[in-house]
């Protein structure tokens, strides 16, 4: 925001321009030529994996005659299964229409829980620098344990399933936010207009809410946004070590697997899905720095 | 008119970080009268505004502790109330305006709205009579087209607007002190000039008792009845603003008023007080002004000087006081 004059209210003022190049932030998203595509490869997949029902022109989970069909540009390939089968006969294209809806979901709900207990966390110890150290020493520890670790041994006690992986991968991004959140909050705090908060009387729910929060939520949106992306490949990572969904769900990760065996004579019933995760991964990843670059101001020098 | 509305009498307040134990404001005090404007002057550094918060309770402790003093605010001393009842006064009682107006604003919500929350908060108004008296407040503030700005959100409107904005902020609630920490010093000298007629002005129609805090030699005098000059944490000399000005007494003040440029005289270098402040941390034993100061003598260094009278209404913390004003100095230096 600039503001390019500074008489002080004696006569009327032309509209300024920063309004105008705040309400364009999604036009230069589009003009940014790496992002658009990106972006709307990323909105294609989310639609497609949401209308996976609609779309799939299979039952995801029955089993046909057609055992290993290879996708349909290659020469044994029939329209009938667009992307072939897999060793099961089953139809891949409708198992990587669900498998990703599986997949987009756990990301999605365990950056949830992440984001909000690590930035409710993070933005608390910002708040209150007395308990700061104490956060953050704990936030320390729970950093050094790996994502794939915690899943694995919350599987052993919980058993293998979406749930255990969808609050691993939450828990493991926790520390990571409140890190993040945390150094939002304290440029945030630094800030005067929370000093003249208080010179108002507003309680500390109050500035944390109407202040702090509302103004550091759009920094931690874009960190979560860039979050996302190894969210999915931690998850796909967890499917894959056969932590995640139970065999006859879809999974995109699960998928992978299943085809490892036949990699040599059927190398698609793997390719494919890992294809999509790395589709998706990048998508998320460019969306989220394009997104960075155009809303968040703190980080233009 | 005799009344003080705010009292400040000893008022010692320190900061305690990685070991070193400041002390920044040492034993300042005095007595802002209803419907008075009363200039805090002194330089960077020196404790003004680190009081102003402390009168409204809001330094970060740690590091910053009061060790002694009080704040007398209708009656009550400020230091010992709750948290709670602080709250009450903050905004409501008392309102404060802070020096940058580009950055005091949350800029998430429009201006009204912070305008409406303060009067939510304290005058229990809310919906169309809020939005009405937010609006009134707007105008009275003289910001141009209120019923339109009160929808704007703080990035629309500049750095006067802004002041004004805050200024409306905190009369929302009919405070009876205003505290007014250096309001002028980001913006430009026409628009300082337009922010310094409207807070006179306002404080003629609505008596609210003003602490203007300020480096500024030309506020105090545009603005202030009293004023209070402070340097390195301690109250040198105070006075009402037509002594001081007429009669500076303390090497100190006639030093920051030879330095104020001047027009008719546009010869040579301005004129500057050698030296600096010494840090807070320093143990000065005597008066803390006397390693600059041209008059300073062995008593000057070993014993720190009290205020004392030296007219009615004229304090002074100097042991050489009363100085025969500029040309004594001159001839010293």
């Amino acid at each position: 925001m600039t503001v390019t004059e500074t008489h002080g209210g004696g006569t009327p003022e032309p509209e300024n321009a920063a309004p105008a190049a705040r309400r364009a932030w999604w036009r230069s998203l589009l003009a940014d030529r790496a992002a658009a595509p990106a972006m709307l490869l990323l909105m294609a997949i989310v639609l497609a994996a949401l209308f996976a029902p609609l779309i799939a022109p299979h039952d995801p989970n029955a089993n046909s005659r057609a055992i290993m069909q290879p996708p349909v540009w290659s020469e044994r390939g029939t329209a009938e299964y667009l992307l072939g089968t897999d060793s099961q006969g089953r139809d891949i294209l409708s198992r990587a229409l669900y498998g990703t809806r599986l997949t987009l979901l756990i990301g999605l709900v365990a950056i949830g829980i992440g984001g909000v207990i690590g930035s409710t966390l993070g933005l608390l110890s910002a708040m209150y620098r007395r308990i700061d150290p104490w956060i953050m020493r704990i936030n320390d520890m729970m950093l050094s344990f790996p994502a794939i670790l915690l899943g694995l041994a919350l599987v052993a006690v919980a058993g293998p399933g979406v749930l255990p992986v969808i609050v691993a991968l939450g828990i493991a991004s926790i520390p990571d936010c409140a890190r993040i959140a945390r150094s939002i909050g304290i440029g945030v705090m630094g800030q005067e207009y929370i000093e003249a908060g208080r010179a108002v009387g507003l309680s500390d729910w109050a500035i944390f809410r109407r202040y702090l929060l509302r103004n550091s939520i759009s920094s931690i949106m874009i960190f979560l946004s860039l979050r996302f992306g190894q969210i999915i490949l931690i998850g796909a990572a967890l499917s894959f070590l056969g932590l995640g969904a139970r065999p006859p769900t879809s999974e995109l990760g699960m998928m992978a697997a299943q085809g490892r065996d036949t990699l040599m004579f059927a190398p698609h019933i793997a390719t494919i899905p890992s294809v999509v995760i790395f589709v998706i991964v990048l998508c998320a990843n460019i969306t989220g720095d394009a997104l960075r670059d155009v809303l968040d101001p703190r980080l233009q020098t | 008119m005799a009344e003080p509305v705010l009292s400040l009498r000893g008022l010692d307040i320190r900061f305690n970080s990685d070991g070193h134990r400041s002390r920044v404001v040492n034993g300042i005090g005095f007595d802002l009268m209803a419907g008075q404007t009363l200039g805090l002057v002194g330089e960077s550094g020196c404790g003004k505004s680190v009081t102003s918060l402390a009168i409204m309770r809001l330094l970060a402790s740690p590091p910053a502790e009061i060790a002694a003093g009080e704040v007398i605010f209708e009656k009550r001393d400020l230091l010992k109330l709750s948290e709670r009842d602080m709250r009450e006064l903050r905004g409501g009682r008392i309102g404060m305006i802070f020096q940058e107006p580009m950055t005091s604003l949350n800029p998430v919500y429009t201006c009204g709205a912070q305008i409406i929350e303060s009067l939510q908060r304290h005058s229990g108004l809310t919906g169309r009579p809020a939005r009405e008296r937010a609006i009134e407040l707007l105008e009275l503030v003289r910001l141009p087209s209120p019923e339109k700005r009160v929808d704007d959100y703080p990035h629309q409107l500049s750095g006067g607007q802004r002041q004004r904005v805050m200024i409306a902020l905190a009369l929302a609630n009919d405070p009876a002190v205003l505290i007014a920490d250096e309001p002028t010093t980001a913006l430009d000298v026409t628009i300082q000039s337009q922010i310094l007629d409207l807070l006179r002005d306002l404080q003629e129609r609505t008596g609210t008792a003003v602490l203007m805090i300020t480096h500024d030699l030309g506020v105090v005098a545009e603005t202030c009845q009293a004023v209070v000059i402070m340097y390195a944490g301690t109250v040198v000399e105070r006075g009402r603003v037509e002594s001081i000005f007429g009669d500076p007494q303390h090497p100190y003040t006639i030093g920051l008023m030879a330095a104020v440029p001047r027009m008719d005289t546009r010869r040579g270098r301005l004129a500057a007080i050698p030296g600096s402040v010494p840090p807070p941390w320093a143990q000065v034993p005597g008066c803390r002004f006397a390693a600059r100061c041209p008059l300073a003598d062995d008593r000057c260094r070993s014993e720190p000087p009290g205020l004392r009278e030296i007219a009615p209404g004229h304090e002074i913390a100097c042991w050489k006081a009363p100085i025969e004003g500029m040309s004594e100095m001159e001839t010293h230096s």
